[in-house]
């Protein structure tokens, strides 16, 4: 008698699905019909110059900014639907940290990971990001480096599912970057969704699996890494090409 | 409630690590009691007693209203309410642990106030029990939703300029020290519609003083209730209406 093994596969992988969102700011529309999906195991990168409607994108989905119009699924469940006890599983990193400049390393990361509940030890999450010798420093006390890996710890807190970051490199010197990139990779792996916006597209292609162009609110290239640098291409030709 | 919880635990640890704060709640209204009741700069008509149901007034407008006021404003120009509201707390119970917050810092306000003012000799006839918890309640949501009003709206420098001046302001013609019979007859007509002599009085009358008509001649007793009930429904009610999580 053999035996069978299946192995069973996600129907849907997507862990979060953008449909025609538009998101309005008075008479200025910042985010203009904007779709595209983002999968487990996979980093999407959203990339475009300055008021191209990353950040609105990205808070939108983090439920901290009320779409205009469109429909937004976070793991399966609409964006209304997303409750507190969902967002146990959603890192987020917000471009300027959202920490007070008198909030201590250890104390704030502790304090973090007892609001998500996730069993995250905050000591290793401090090392996991290379704060161990900063526990007890302030923020302010921190370089531009070191608030962005403490604002990424806050994120790991979560031991997330799907992770919003925002810039998540933006002022980080070399090795923070190589830092970064690892944890990216280990989200990944653990089959964790990453959404990040981006205006370091060397970064974004060095991370990315996907990548969605906004541009003036609109979505204007959508497709994967790969594909978008076919014929030795940089993305950065190719963001600049679509951006102009 | 475990969430609410931990949140009180990081409000009261990051109040008790900002000395300016702590001045605030705590050095103030104790420098006040002790200086006033020791000396005699104060017209007659400020007792002893009358002076301790000003001060614990002025306690609790330096916590509900100063203090959550200047902290929010500040957490909010600097996203942190926006970052705690992407977490598993929620506004809701980031609202609660605030609360909570706030009433665990006036009850040991009041604890060292009273303990002081007795040592001096402050020894009340009668304390109306009921009557002091809703005094205390009913001022802490008129401060609190005046202070958040103010920090939901305002930029952080603004915000902290304008609860500082308010706080000084009310101490000084607000009737809480100074009798509001005392003040210009403009001032004081503006005085007998604020929430803080209406305190200060309805605190008096709890801890057993007699109604004085030279701070609120126009109303009776239950005049300076329904002042203060006001004041404890609008406030909130407008602040709520107001706020801005994200500045």
């Amino acid at each position: 008698m053999s035996t069978v093994f299946v192995v069973i596969m996600p129907v849907n992988n997507t862990a979060l699905a953008v449909r025609d969102l538009v998101i309005r700011y008075g008479d200025i529309t910042a985010v203009r019909s904007v779709s595209f999906e983002a999968r487990h195991g996979e980093v999407t990168a959203i990339l475009g110059r300055n008021g191209a409607g990353k950040t609105s994108t990205l808070e939108a989905c983090e439920g901290l900014r009320k779409a205009t119009s469109g429909s937004l699924r976070v793991l399966g469940k609409d964006i209304a639907e997303v409750d507190n006890a969902s967002r146990t599983r959603i890192g987020v990193m917000l471009q300027d940290g959202g920490i007070a400049p008198s909030a201590r390393v250890f104390s704030l990361v502790r304090h973090y990971c007892r609001l998500y509940d996730r069993g995250v030890e905050p000591r290793r999450l401090l090392e996991q990001v290379g704060l161990q010798h900063r526990a007890s420093s302030t923020w302010r006390r921190l370089s531009g480096g070191e608030r962005q890996r403490f604002s990424l710890a806050l994120a790991l807190a979560a031991d997330p599912d799907i992770a919003f970051l925002d810039e998540p490199t933006a002022g980080v010197d070399l090795d923070g970057r190589d830092m970064i990139r690892d944890i990216i990779a280990e989200l990944t792996a653990k089959g964790c969704c990453v959404v990040l916006a981006t205006h370091d597209l060397d970064e974004a292609e060095r991370v990315a699996q996907h990548a969605v162009v906004l541009h003036r609110g609109e979505v204007v290239l959508d497709d994967t890494v790969e594909n978008l640098r076919s014929g030795q291409r940089r993305l950065e030709d190719v963001v600049r090409e679509v951006t102009r | 409630m475990k969430l609410v919880i931990e949140q009180t635990r990081m409000e009261l640890s990051t109040l008790l690590r900002n000395y300016e704060q702590l001045l605030l709640i705590l050095v103030i209204p104790v420098g006040i009691l002790v200086f006033f009741g020791n000396v005699q700069v104060l017209p007659d008509s400020v007792s002893l007693s009358r002076l301790v149901s000003s001060v614990l007034t002025l306690s609790i407008m330096s916590t509900a209203m100063v203090s959550t006021g200047i902290a929010t404003g500040f957490e909010r120009s600097y996203h942190v309410l926006k970052r705690l509201g992407a977490t598993p707390l929620g506004r809701e119970r980031l609202i609660w642990a605030k609360a909570m917050s706030v009433a665990m810092v006036e009850t040991a306000q009041i604890a060292v106030l009273l303990v002081i003012a007795s040592i001096m000799g402050w020894s009340p006839s009668v304390v109306t029990w009921w009557k002091l918890i809703a005094a205390i309640v009913l001022g802490t949501s008129a401060f609190a939703g005046i202070g958040l009003t103010l920090a939901g709206r305002l930029r952080a420098e603004a915000n902290l300029a304008s609860q500082n001046g308010l706080y000084l302001a009310l101490l000084a013609v607000g009737g809480i020290i100074v009798p509001i019979d005392e003040l210009p007859d403009a001032m004081a007509l503006i005085a007998r519609i604020l929430p803080s002599g209406a305190l200060a009085e309805a605190m008096h009358t709890s801890l057993g003083g007699a109604t004085s008509d030279a701070w609120f001649s126009y109303a009776s007793g239950s005049g300076v209730w329904l002042d203060l009930l006001g004041w404890a429904i609008v406030a909130p009610i407008v602040a709520s209406r107001l706020f801005r999580f994200d500045g």
